[in-house]
């Protein structure tokens, strides 16, 4: 930079972008209380860890304070990182006790799965592909998201968990109490819910245009 | 197997598995296999969300600042190792242009709510206000900035936009994992995948100015910025796109407005460091 005279000394800044280091150096780093080396990790990671936390509450201000205390947690914590398990699963671990956390706060029934469990009347429709509206073909970003936004908060968190962020359900299992048959039936009626949302969505669009 | 047990079996089936009688089923009913078309489509689609999102600034900047408060993040002086930065002796900056331009980006994005049948034209209203910007003192030293602030790139027609950005970068590479994915076996698959990577257009000339100032002023904030910027215009164009298709849809538009004001707000926080 032109107007900035830099001493080089030590190791070099981390904000360089010509200065690579892996992120185990990173955490090292931050370790020591290097800012440079925390905004590394949090620029490797916010993506995902934001986007956990939006797919979960639908909400932007809201994930972006969850996003935000996450990080703020992991970053407090990292003198005990150890490295025995990859740093990403351990913040991945982080994001979802925060939000989880902030759901049994307001009291939302996705604390608990057999909650959403629904009525024989009210699970999704037994009925498969009798719609004229077709859906295999393409999907649109935005409507996948609406429809998302749109489940109850049980299907929800085991669909995000599962089919977003790549959990297996023994592991959704453990995060929020439940059994694997539940976790794998929940699953499935929060896909079956949102096969039909984005019909509907579909064939709203079609009347419309 | 039947469809009544396909559909008792899916939740240990749907994943990937090679039932011989399920795969049997499936080849021979076209509602079951249309079924399970639609939900590996949607678990494909679910997938790209992973990192679809990024946060703003903002974020970090309380992060870093709360860290700092707490004395995590420690003085420079004291982490072994740390480069110093003697900064040279300030030279008059001035960012009097930003201020217009986020103006002019939020009445795009304004403009945007008003529903039109037609695509949308170029925000008049956009040009308009920025045309009554206040022009430059001459004995200023600032970097010359816009005459007049157009409206960003990310309100032109996604048609024109060149394919750039990590986003349409991550579409095109993302692997089909699933036959009902498959580009070849779905045209229409396959157009989305040439509009995604359309997506992200490169910076405007008034965010190459802003990118440029930011790395003068606040060097150690380009990369942050530059990403941030990235992102927002690629879900400007996005959303433009949908509305495109789809313009009677007002959720779209109020999401549109509501981009073009984190846009804003990147130029206000870089305005606030700045002066």
């Amino acid at each position: 930079m032109p107007h900035l005279n830099r001493v080089a000394a030590g190791k070099g800044d981390l904000t360089d972008p010509k200065q690579r280091i892996s992120e185990a150096e990173a955490i090292e780093r931050a370790k020591q209380g290097d800012e440079a080396a925390f905004e590394i990790l949090y620029q490797l990671h916010k993506r995902r860890v934001y986007s956990l936390c939006l797919r979960m509450v639908s909400n932007p201000s809201q994930a972006e304070d969850l996003a935000q205390e996450a990080f703020l947690q992991l970053f407090r914590k990292i003198g005990t990182f150890r490295g025995e398990s990859a740093f990403s699963t351990w913040l991945h671990r982080m994001t979802v006790n925060v939000v989880l956390m902030q759901l049994r706060k307001k009291g939302l029934p996705s604390v608990s799965l057999e909650e959403t469990l629904e009525s024989d009347d009210e699970a999704p429709r037994k009925e498969f592909g009798a719609d004229d509206v077709k859906l295999s073909g393409a999907i649109e970003r935005m409507q996948l998201k609406r429809a998302i936004d749109k489940l109850p908060p049980g299907y929800k968190t085991v669909f995000v968990l599962h089919d977003v962020e790549g959990f297996e359900h023994n592991e959704i299992a453990q995060i929020v109490g439940c059994s694997i048959g539940n976790s794998k039936s929940q699953l499935h009626k929060a896909r079956l819910k949102l096969r039909d949302y984005l019909k509907s969505m579909r064939a709203e669009k079609a009347k419309t245009g | 197997m039947t469809c009544t047990d396909v559909q008792q079996a899916l939740p240990d089936l749907i994943d990937g598995s090679e039932d011989a009688e399920f795969q049997s089923h499936l080849k021979s009913c076209p509602l079951c296999a249309e079924l399970v078309a639609d939900l590996n489509l949607i678990v494909g689609e679910a997938r790209e969300l992973a990192e679809s999102e990024e946060p703003p600034a903002r974020v970090w900047v309380q992060i870093s600042n709360q860290l700092r408060s707490e004395g995590i993040i420690r003085d420079t002086e004291t982490v072994p190792g740390r480069p110093v930065l003697v900064p040279a002796p300030a030279r008059r900056w001035n960012a009097w242009w930003l201020a217009p331009v986020a103006a002019a980006v939020i009445a795009a994005g304004a403009y945007q709510l008003i529903p039109r049948k037609t695509a949308a034209e170029p925000p008049q209203v956009a040009q308009q206000q920025a045309g009554h910007v206040a022009q430059p003192d001459a004995n200023q030293q600032a970097t010359q900035g816009p005459e007049v602030a157009h409206p960003p790139q990310g309100t032109q027609s996604a048609a024109t936009a060149k394919p750039s950005g990590q986003l349409a970068q991550d579409r095109a590479s993302a692997p089909a994992s699933n036959p009902a994915q498959s580009a070849a076996g779905h045209p229409q698959l396959a157009g989305n995948a040439r509009i995604e990577r359309e997506i992200s257009p490169p910076p405007s000339a008034e965010d190459q100015r802003f990118l440029t100032q930011v790395s003068e002023r606040t060097p150690g904030m380009r990369t942050t910025y530059e990403s941030q910027l990235r992102a927002v215009n690629g879900e400007i164009s996005e959303t433009q796109l949908y509305i495109q298709r789809h313009p009677g849809d007002q959720d779209a538009r109020q999401h549109l407005l509501e981009v073009y004001q984190q846009k804003t707000m990147l130029y206000q926080m870089a305005l606030d460091h700045i002066q």
